[in-house]
């Protein structure tokens, strides 16, 4: 990959979180321990690309997404967006950076302010960024963003409150937010898991659409890799806060090696009667990231496991083309 | 709609509505329905549409602001919609239908040891000991694949897809032949959903229970259930079974729903949304409920409510398309 068409390179990211002790253990010990959230992860991402970043709850896929954005300030590694990085920047260089980097949260119930109207909502990251020169301008601005999400016509929706909204319209201005900004990279957290499926399809469609018009650049945060299959260009699967795979997400689906992906890709139901497919589901859950397995984290769970893979750390390897395995029997 | 010659279940145009300040909210809304002994049912449908109402209202589990205002429910062939409220909890909840609850994170109670929680309710049913009760908690444990030993812990020393093995457990304390379960996997885990769904299939087929499972996922349908009744607005629109459903729907919501639906196994494509939303069933649309938002509407749609037609091979839509 040359670094001209990257639109932003994760290297070595970590997030720990302090566990936050007793009075009394506290006395007794010095040690802090941590939360491993993010444990370095490294990718990267094209511009225009939709990159699914996938997992079971508690694998640090959107403490990876928020790290990226400094939303959360990262433990270590490094973050360039479009070859600068953005660590490095000071406050209010950060701020300005942000009008480019953009998030879509997974709640339309929580993530919109229910005291403000759409035309409030949608209108804050104007006036924060100063992106409107005059109010005839900033309505313009906001009538043109509400037609793009398909909430028309805006005269309709434009003083409306949240709960005068349905779910997927109340995402639709949660998107509609995101997009007034212009951004060229947005992480899309979950974006769709809180709606019914039957206007799923609508939201992501709003959200394709933005990358083709603008050639917005998405990082796609999901535990649906049903839908990471027919959305996402690459993929990564993460599990207690590392990737162990990641690949073009065809070759994911249809070629999974380390076993964990396996694990997962098979455990996926599928709405067809007629395909009857093997089972073969590993037993046990995710366990908590405070002290996570020694070696290969996933060790206690594979069914492929030996000596080796409670002992060492498996690197993260190319073993074809674009396809990174981090697993001491596949390599 | 379909006709079974002794079913466990017959639900006979069951209209069930929570009354409120604005009106009636018509949740249930004329819903027939015979599930046979042994049988695995599929109830899918949009959130609002009613399942879990007409789950509730089969287990007469409503809030007091629900009643049913017309219809009735058979059980093995006895009316329970009407029957007195005493001989109901003794001969009928619990000891023949059970029920999952959704969100088995909150269903258990924090401040009890799940083993206490499920020898609770067969002492309520059963005239046991508590020793034997609290056996039969650790037997049903292991049904579940739990560790017996963990009957003594508390439900936040539980992980979620353990915790709804509890209430898997606890629905069959008391030997039940008919167990609904109410979104049994909607907050768990891939994995562990994957997990549960095989204990289910595993504990049906093994104790022959009779199962209606509720959910909006139809990948989840298509993986357990034998029979399919898609749920619109208060009412079933087609049922079938499971092949059916979903090699040849007859419904345009039933279509439209399939194709909403993302398969991992499928080729990349673009995914369809169906436009709109769900009706507010306080004032639902008059005609068929689906016609605001249903592709193929005609005059007919807006104004009389279509009637079940009979497909073949018990294979039942009701829509104006198929007249």
């Amino acid at each position: 990959m040359d670094s001209e068409g990257l639109e932003l390179k994760v290297v070595d990211l970590k997030k720990w979180f302090p566990v936050r002790k007793g009075f009394v253990s506290s006395l007794l010990s010095r040690k802090t321990e941590y939360v491993k959230a993010v444990d370095g992860v490294s990718f990267e991402v094209e511009k225009g690309e939709i990159f699914g970043l996938a997992g079971e709850s508690g694998c640090g896929k959107t403490t990876t997404g928020k790290t990226i954005l400094r939303l959360l300030e990262p433990t270590g590694g490094e973050v360039y967006f479009q070859g600068q990085d953005i660590l490095d920047l000071g406050k209010s260089e950060m701020k300005r950076m942000r009008q480019k980097m953009q998030i879509i949260y997974q709640d339309p119930y929580e993530s919109i302010n229910p005291r403000m109207t759409v035309s409030d909502i949608i209108s804050e990251p104007i006036n924060i960024h100063n992106l409107a020169d005059t109010p005839s301008e900033k309505e313009e601005m906001i009538h043109k963003v509400l037609r793009d999400v398909e909430l028309a016509p805006p005269e309709e929706f434009i003083q409306r409150f949240p709960h005068e909204l349905s779910g997927g319209q109340r995402q639709r201005v949660a998107v509609a937010r995101t997009l007034i900004m212009q951004p060229s990279f947005v992480v899309a957290d979950e974006p769709i898991s809180m709606l019914d499926v039957s206007i799923r399809a609508g939201i992501l469609k709003v959200m394709l659409r933005s990358r083709e018009v603008r050639g917005i650049t998405y990082i796609f945060i999901t535990h649906d890799l049903a839908y990471a299959r027919h959305i996402c260009h690459r993929g990564a699967i993460m599990y207690l806060g590392k990737i162990v795979e990641m690949a073009p997400m065809d070759v994911l689906v249809k070629n999974p090696l380390h076993p964990y992906t396996v694990a997962l890709m098979t455990a996926v139901p599928v709405p067809d009667p007629r395909l009857e497919h093997a089972r073969a589901i590993i037993g046990g859950e995710v366990p908590t990231p405070i002290n996570p397995p020694s070696g290969c984290r996933f060790h206690p769970r594979c069914p492929k496991a030996t000596d080796i893979c409670s002992r060492e750390e498996p690197e993260i390897v190319e073993i074809e083309n674009g396809h990174y395995v981090a697993c001491h029997k596949v390599i | 709609m379909a006709t079974c010659k002794m079913p466990l279940l017959d639900v006979r145009g069951l209209k069930m509505y929570y009354s409120t300040l604005k009106g009636d909210v018509k949740a249930v809304d004329g819903v027939r329905l015979q599930m046979e002994k042994g049988g695995s049912l599929g109830l899918a449908g949009e959130s609002g549409c009613g399942k879990t109402t007409l789950a509730l209202s089969i287990m007469r589990l409503l809030p007091w602001n629900g009643r049913i205002v017309d219809g009735s429910i058979l059980f093995d062939g006895v009316d329970i919609s009407e029957m007195d409220e005493k001989i109901f909890t003794r001969d009928y909840r619990w000891k023949r239908m059970s029920y999952v609850f959704q969100g088995a994170m909150n269903a258990l109670n924090p401040v009890f040891r799940v083993g206490d929680q499920i020898a609770e309710a067969i002492l309520i049913h059963e005239s046991v000991k508590k020793k034997e009760a609290m056996d039969r908690a650790r037997e049903l444990f292991g049904l579940v694949g739990i560790d017996p030993d963990r009957t003594a812990s508390y439900p936040h020393e539980l992980s979620g897809g353990m915790k709804q093995r509890v209430m898997i457990a606890m629905a069959l304390a008391c030997n039940p032949d008919f167990i609904i379960a109410d979104e049994p996997t909607t907050a768990l885990d891939v994995i562990v959903q994957a997990q549960t769904l095989q204990v289910i299939n595993d504990l049906r087929k093994k104790l022959g229970l009779t199962m209606m499972l509720i959910t909006h996922d139809l990948s989840v349908v298509a993986e357990t259930c034998t029979t399919c009744a898609i749920m619109y607005a208060g009412k079933i629109v087609e049922y079938a079974d499971i092949e059916t459903i979903f090699t040849n729907p007859a419904h345009p919501y039933t279509k439209a729903l399939i194709s909403a639906f993302p398969s991992i196994k499928e080729e990349r494509r673009e995914l369809e949304s169906i436009s709109g939303a769900p009706p507010n069933l306080l004032n639902p649309p008059t005609g068929c409920r689906f016609n605001p938002r249903c592709p193929y509407r005609m005059d007919v749609c807006t104004r009389e409510e279509p009637e079940y037609v009979d497909l073949g091979g018990g294979h039942f839509a009701a829509c104006h398309l198929l007249d």
